[in-house]
């Protein structure tokens, strides 16, 4: 099972929030998913600046360890600090150096984690219901252009904040992956990648699609060839959405294992996996289709 | 004509109200607001005609047995699974496994279908304006698949007798799918059925009965025979 759902608005003119309307699509997929829930959030970029979310711990709520963070990234030029739920939020001078950066917040405890950096990028996820994530951090009063979001059913792997989703493709800013379906040669794969010295933050298969499609992009690939070569080297069943700074895009499996449906207007794109998500969201009179099996669509904003 | 509000019910509760509606001898029954939630009118036993006023989920029009149901949107997974007799008719595009195992009736979508179309299909007519994706035909056992456009890749794999016409390309046949020709009595016949079944504004589009290419088993795989074994090293 699994829900995912992504929302692009093409003209400017949609008087909701993308907050709101990803939320209002992910209530309708609640019941596909009722571990966790996320969104992956892509807002106004503000010059040479990046945005963190840096989970604190599995307990949560934890001030001290945010006043260490704040020391330690205080070199960075951080400001702006919030604490919402298990995250402290700040934004910091950008930087070429993710990975000293990454690793020196990640030093102040072994469940600390950076969940996500970018210019415009703004990741929150964890345990509980749609309705409990807006409860936490009020994400329906987020704007931007595109998004995308997840309810989890976990069927491989623990339920904790960390292992909920969307993924941050660690270290590469704005790229971001909701994932439905199974990767079958995960373990495969991340043992080629621990040996390059990627490091996995979670037991969860889904994160295998964000590293591997970050590690693509790294190599310079753009993010329709990266997607594509999904379909020859990631087995199993999947259905994902990516989101980056400037794009929102999906690819299924060659098998079409999983469901994912689209629509496309003059005003919007909307990719979901049940209609149910995207008729209770977006009203008016457009057409919807299922994604064929191993196709691959990338919107620009 | 009897209508029924979805909006803010329960399937559960829209079912058991559709049933009520034809305990109490309806006819024609309209649902209106279905926002695509699942499970629609399944199970009808009854010759009524339901319209669905929008999109429906998964599995609308399930294991119906002589009912006629219209969907003015477009339909989840499984459209039409299992029906034994009846109509079920999609204006727009439908997912993957629409009409697999329908044993009788016609399944007709005016728009596109996904993946696994008509997949062990053991009889009924299948008929649609637009395309179809991957493996559509599937191990299908008896009746007639028509797919007016192109047709996606291992189309007809590893069928037993249902006969399959394309109107337009086909990516690649399955394991033992094979062309035949097709003469002028069966092409009449199936320009009769698209003529009967599709409006005029969709029939108009489409290449001429004449011109769609047939697609049967090629029974190859119907007994084992060692000496054939590569055809089944390929076979799914």
């Amino acid at each position: 099972m699994c829900g995912i759902v992504g929302y692009l608005n093409k003209v400017g003119t949609e008087p909701r929030t993308i907050g709101s309307i990803l939320l209002a699509m992910l209530n309708s997929l609640a019941c596909r998913g009722p571990d966790s829930a996320g969104v992956a959030l892509f807002g106004e970029p503000r010059p040479h600046q990046l945005v963190a979310q840096v989970k604190l711990g599995e307990n949560g709520d934890d001030r001290e360890r945010a006043g260490e963070i704040q020391t330690i990234v205080e070199k960075f030029g951080a400001r702006d600090f919030t604490q919402t739920g298990a995250y402290l939020r700040f934004v910091f001078t950008e930087t070429d150096d993710l990975t000293t950066f990454i690793a020196g917040v990640e030093a102040a405890g072994k469940d600390v984690e950076v969940v996500s950096v970018g210019r415009r990028l703004e990741l929150v996820k964890q345990v509980g219901s749609p309705a409990c994530l807006e409860k936490t951090f009020g994400i329906s009063g987020f704007h931007g252009k595109h998004g995308i979001g997840h309810t989890r059913l976990s069927t491989e792997s623990v339920v904790d904040l960390s292992h909920s989703q969307p993924f941050w493709s660690h270290g590469y800013p704005d790229l971001a992956i909701v994932h439905n379906g199974h990767i079958t040669n995960y373990h495969q794969l991340r043992r080629r990648y621990e040996q390059r010295g990627i490091r996995f933050y979670t037991e969860n298969d889904s994160e295998i699609v964000a590293v591997f499609l970050g590690d693509k992009l790294r190599q310079g690939a753009d993010l329709p060839a990266a997607m594509q070569s999904t379909i020859a080297e990631l087995d199993g069943s999947f259905s994902c959405l990516v989101a980056t700074e400037g794009a929102l895009g999906f690819v299924k499996d060659p098998f079409s294992l999983k469901p994912l449906v689209f629509a496309e207007t003059d005003s919007f794109v909307a990719v979901a996996t049940e209609e149910i998500a995207i008729r209770g969201a977006i009203p008016g009179d457009f057409s919807v289709s299922e994604a064929q099996a191993g196709e691959m669509r990338v919107w620009q904003r | 004509m009897a209508e029924i509000d979805a909006a803010g019910r329960s399937t559960r509760e829209l079912n058991s109200a559709i049933r009520r509606l034809i305990a109490e001898s309806s006819k024609e029954i309209t649902v209106r607001n279905p926002g695509a939630r699942h499970n629609l009118a399944v199970a009808i036993l009854d010759e009524v005609h339901i319209l669905v006023g929008g999109s429906v989920g998964y599995y609308c029009g399930g294991l119906i047995d002589g009912a006629s149901i219209e969907i003015e949107g477009s339909a989840g997974w499984g459209v039409a699974e299992s029906m034994l007799s009846g109509t079920v008719r999609v204006h727009g595009n439908v997912g993957s496994g629409a009409a697999a195992a329908i044993r009788g009736g016609t399944v007709v979508i005016h728009g596109d279908a996904a993946a696994r179309l008509g997949v062990s299909m053991k009889g009924g007519t299948v008929i649609v304006a637009g395309n179809c994706g991957y493996m559509a035909g599937f191990m299908a056992q008896k009746g007639t698949l028509i797919v007016c456009g192109d047709a996606g890749e291992a189309f007809a794999d590893s069928m037993y007798a249902t006969t399959c016409y394309v109107g337009g390309k086909i990516a690649n046949l399955g394991t033992d799918a094979v062309l035949a020709p097709l003469d002028s009595s069966e092409a009449e016949q199936l320009e009769q059925t698209l003529t009967c079944y599709l409006p005029p504004s969709l029939r108009g589009a489409k290449p001429a009965a004449a011109d769609f290419k047939k697609v049967v088993a090629g029974r190859k795989l119907w007994n084992f025979d060692k000496r054939d074994w590569r055809i089944w090293q390929e076979a799914l």
